[in-house]
């Protein structure tokens, strides 16, 4: 049996490629099992799926502690979330992610193979620049690096299951396979994150911890770069940010506040003199 | 200290009104009404400085006062039947978020087909939502269990929500006797329950969050140990009822001549004080008979009714519903606690006044020569459906 | 430097679950700003309920409290009831609700918590459809959009049914105060919940909430789109004073709804008809708005009750 765990953030199609690997798994004569983890679901917001690919009956009904393989679609998350936890000795991951990315971290004794989906979803139209649908592609990859299932498979699954534009998400699946590196240079090692105790309950289910202590950063694909030589002082971006994330300084000029953004854009484009521009998020800007 | 001819209903306000209850709700259901129509005449007349809150369900009523009680108030409300059932997703909010409320509920027959009369399916549909549930047997126990469920349900210890169950016309508006505390003596054993709500104006908090599961299932292990220090508090409170009042509750379970017993009825509400009646009497034949009242379902006195039972060979349950399980729903929790005892008894379930049919002695008498006859794989033992001789025809 | 049009102190914390560009936080964000600290919001079942963080951390600066979807306006008569009892007078009690927990299954305890005059502040924010399920139609969804549970095909062209008139069921309870918000327009919607807070007695507001998810437009367009929302006459910003109604952003010439229509994948289907149909009605309600505020200032549009005080409040 393979056990592969996908980590997405929410819309880039993460629950969508479990299913599909089940299906293609199922053509092949396969028993599989996929499911969603069923938590808090954003546009935006990290999410795992699962999948099992097994050759006799599955007797097992539980999320995937140690996986064979780990599906990074959103490389960001490799880093942020415990994306490789659990790893198999010998286990293979997966990133959606160029293959020089300096933020590429791995297990020591894992394989590290990268595709670059993000382009491949773009150039089929696949998605928005903010979010690419880029689950055929890494999916494409996936099967080159595992053979978890025959590409005859997945293609049918792919042209049964997809709900649009068949042929491009088809495309994009040949091309992650034909694109996907596999990484032979040592890459550095994640650092263990300590497991927390639990702290003791109130009486009650009460939350008494302010939630800015959560780093909504991580849900980001552009972020805002505001150029304060044309700022007008207008603050018309502190106050439509759904985020609280523009304060204002003494003089009035706004300053993001990076762990809190989203990035959607929204005092990019309430700006009047336009000084605020969306950058893809790892980029050096305009 | 009075002694006043009141009915079941009459006596839960009465209590209401001593325990100086500060926000209450309810919709109206027969027979439950006059409870709250007397609690309305309190407030009309200054005698209960309380917010009534005229609502337009029992779902809303119970969420008032899962509300208020989050703030801090003493919140009551009561129902019967139907509306209870309406209230069940919040009977679980209510226990969820600690919320001490005390409710009153006349135990009433569901539909279809109608029905007014006297039935446990409506509260014993409740027994897995995290509330304390009392039966009464007599007015003076309804009075004096809401009284006590306010303590026991406020105290730090518990923090969770009470029903005080009473049969639907047999207790509700049967009048009898009934000694009612001074004001004084209510209000040194019950103080005002001031400013200690988990919710507190100013501070930010959120009671009720969403929760991974983690630490969901660290708040049901938290409720779990609380239903579980019910039983120790109770003592603790009880005493102190005696020393207030000079009277005894009895504690979770009240057995009845069950020295040397053989056999032995176990009943919950009024079904007991027919049943007395006949251990009396079979015991005067020379029988070795006793009864177990139950006043305390939930949590089970697991403990308490085994270490009751201990020598005897044949018990018989009465149950007032019909539950869709094996037995009747209190005789399967008796089978469950007498398991792993050293000598396993055994337990017959009888189904006896359900809908609101007279338990009459004759009745108990039938139940306890059927005991002599049954076999392990007994299953329920359906009383109501011969006429009885002494059972007034009604209607 | 621009003078601040918005009181500075923030009450929606950072750090909350609300997905990019969520119009329903800027809705929270701005009555809160309005109503201060010495305030309790009780939330049934909706998007806020995640916005506001899993246990053990809370996006909101003031104390909250959860409930199930269909009980908003009873819990908030508890909450007053309470506050009455333990002498806390100068609590604002507020309940935050979505459409689906407002105009569906809450509308008894809406109704119920209106009729009994509850001294508390309802506020319905509007993203007209179960979006914290992912999309569902709502009785607040409007006609022809796209919703999973009103797709578009041969047989269907989305919601089949115009939008329930929430602002007409509550203004037949006459409550004290009820206004329509939006947050694109923030000064607005500030001076609405400040002159709502000094009141006593039951207040309503219905706020458009733009949900990009669930529109399907990129979430950069929030402000924008929810600007077109009242721009097109679609959703109208006025408010209901003891009767009187008086509309607070005024268009000579309302903008074509298409423009409005065209910005959302939800009316992405739809034909010319439709929207020529969708813009006739549109254009008919707006001057059926500017005549009820013509009459109600005549004070014929809301006769007196003559069996309750309409100030009387519990």
């Amino acid at each position: 049996m393979m056990e592969i765990r996908f980590w997405g953030r929410g819309g880039q199609g993460a629950v969508l490629a479990a299913e599909l690997l089940a299906q293609a798994a199922f053509l092949d004569g396969k028993v599989p099992q996929s499911f969603p983890f069923f938590g808090v679901e954003r546009r935006g917001a990290p999410v795992t799926a699962y999948a099992r690919v097994s050759d006799r009956p599955i007797e097992v009904r539980t999320s995937i502690a140690t996986p064979d393989v780990v599906v990074v679609l959103e490389h960001g998350l490799l880093a942020t979330m415990p994306t490789t936890d659990g790893l198999r000795e010998g286990g293979t991951v997966l990133v959606n992610a160029r293959a020089d990315d300096p933020g590429l971290v791995a297990p020591p004794s894992a394989r590290l193979a990268t595709v670059d989906a993000d382009r491949i979803a773009l150039e089929l139209g696949l998605g928005t620049a903010a979010t690419p649908i880029v689950n055929t592609a890494v999916l494409g990859a996936l099967v080159r690096v595992t053979g978890v299932v025959s590409p005859i498979a997945l293609d049918r699954a792919i042209e049964r299951v997809v709900p649009a534009r068949p042929s491009e998400n088809l495309a994009a699946c040949h091309a992650g396979y034909a694109g996907v590196l596999v990484r032979t240079t040592e890459v550095p090692v994640p650092t263990p994150r300590p497991s927390p105790r639990a702290p003791p309950l109130p009486e009650g289910p009460l939350a008494t911890i302010p939630s800015d202590v959560l780093r909504t950063a991580s849900w980001r694909t552009r972020r805002p770069e505001i150029r304060l030589e044309r700022c007008t002082r207008c603050n018309f971006c502190w106050k439509f940010c759904p985020d609280t994330a523009i304060a204002l300084d003494a003089l009035g000029f706004p300053q993001l506040i990076a762990e809190h953004c989203k990035g959607c854009g929204i005092c990019a484009a309430v700006c009047p003199p336009k000084t605020i521009a969306m950058v893809a998020e790892g980029s050096e800007g305009p | 200290m009075t002694l006043e001819v009141l009915s079941g209903n009459r006596a839960q306000s009465e209590a209401v009104r001593l325990a100086r209850v500060q926000v209450v709700a309810a919709y109206p259901i027969t027979p439950q009404t006059t409870i709250v129509e007397a609690i309305a005449d309190h407030v009309a007349q200054g005698r209960l400085a309380a917010e009534f809150v005229r609502v337009e369900s029992e779902h809303s009523a119970l969420q008032v006062c899962v509300s208020a009680a989050a703030l801090g108030a003493r919140t009551y409300t009561a129902t019967s039947s139907q509306g209870l059932l309406l209230m069940h997703e919040l009977l679980h909010w209510a226990s969820g978020a600690r919320a001490p409320v005390v409710m009153g509920v006349v135990n009433r027959a569901v539909a279809p087909p109608w029905s007014a009369g006297a039935d446990h399916t409506d509260s014993l549909a409740q027994r897995d939502t995290g509330w304390i549930q009392f039966y009464a047997e007599t007015n003076q126990e309804v009075l004096d269990t809401v009284l006590e469920a306010y303590r026991l349900s406020e105290d730090r210890a518990v923090r969770l929500p009470a029903m005080v169950c009473e049969d639907a016309f047999y207790l509700s508006h049967t009048v009898e006797p009934v000694e009612v505390p001074t004001a004084e003596a209510v209000d040194a054993f019950l103080p005002a329950r001031v400013g200690r709500g988990i919710l507190v104006p100013g501070v930010p908090s959120r009671l009720g969050s969403f929760t991974g599961p983690e630490d969901y299932v660290r708040f049901r292990r938290e409720e779990a140990a609380a239903m579980a220090r019910v039983v120790p508090t109770l003592r603790v409170v009880e005493e102190e009822f005696c020393r207030s009042f000079g009277r005894t509750l009895g504690g979770p379970v009240v057995p009845y001549r069950l020295e040397g017993a053989t056999t032995a009825l176990v009943t919950i509400g009024t079904a007991s004080t027919t049943a007395r009646g006949v251990v009396d009497e079979l015991r005067r034949q020379g029988r070795a008979i006793g009864l177990l009242k139950i006043r305390l379902l939930r949590p089970f006195p697991e403990a308490e009714v085994r270490a009751a039972l201990e020598g005897v060979d044949r018990i018989g349950v009465l149950d007032r519903a019909w539950t869709f399980g094996p037995t009747g729903a209190v005789a399967a929790e008796v089978r469950g606690a007498l398991y792993g005892a050293p000598r396993r008894p055994l337990v017959t379930s009888f189904l006896a006044g359900i809908g609101g049919r007279d338990v009459t002695p004759g009745l108990v008498r039938r139940a306890v020569e059927r005991l002599d006859v049954g076999s392990a794989d007994d299953g329920p033992v359906w009383m109501d459906l011969e006429p009885l001789p002494e059972e007034v025809v009604r209607g | 430097m621009a003078k601040l049009t918005l009181p500075p102190e923030e009450w929606v914390r950072s750090g909350h679950s609300a997905c990019p560009g969520c119009a329903p936080a800027l809705a929270l964000r701005f009555l809160l700003k309005g109503l201060g600290p010495r305030t309790i919001v009780s939330i049934p079942a909706c998007c806020w309920t995640v916005i506001a963080t899993p246990y053990p951390t809370t996006a909101l600066g003031v104390a909250m409290l959860d409930t199930p979807i269909e009980s908003t306006g009873a819990s908030i008569s508890g909450l007053r009831a309470a506050a009455d009892a333990l002498g806390l007078s100068d609590l604002n009690v507020v309940g935050v609700a979505g459409d689906g927990g407002t105009a569906d299954i809450g509308l008894q305890s809406l109704s119920g918590m209106l009729e009994r005059r509850t001294n508390a502040i309802y506020l319905m924010y509007d993203n007209e459809a179960y979006m914290n399920t992912g999309v569902q139609r709502s009785g607040a969804t409007p006609w022809h959009a796209w919703t999973t549970t009103t797709p578009v095909g041969p047989r269907a062209r989305g919601k089949a049914e115009p939008k329930k008139d929430i602002m007409g069921i509550v203004l037949a309870h006459r409550p004290v105060y009820a206004a329509t918000v939006n947050p694109s327009f923030p000064e607005d919607f500030l001076a609405k919940v400040e002159k709502a807070r000094d009141l006593v007695g039951p207040r309503f507001f219905q706020a458009i909430t733009p949900c990009p998810p669930g529109w399907r437009y990129d979430s950069s367009e929030t402000v924008e789109v929810g600007s077109l929302a009242t721009e097109t006459g679609l959703f109208p910003l006025y408010e209901v004073e003891e009767g009187r109604l008086r509309i607070t952003r005024r268009y000579g010439r309302l903008k074509p709804v298409r423009e409005y229509l065209q910005k959302q994948g939800r009316f992405g289907h739809l034909t010319d008809p439709e929207i020529d149909a969708i813009q006739s009605r549109v254009t008919a309600r707006w001057e059926e708005l500017l005549r009820s505020e013509r009459t109600s200032a005549e004070g014929r549009a809301q006769p007196p009750a003559t069996d309750q005080a309409p100030t009387a409040a519990r």
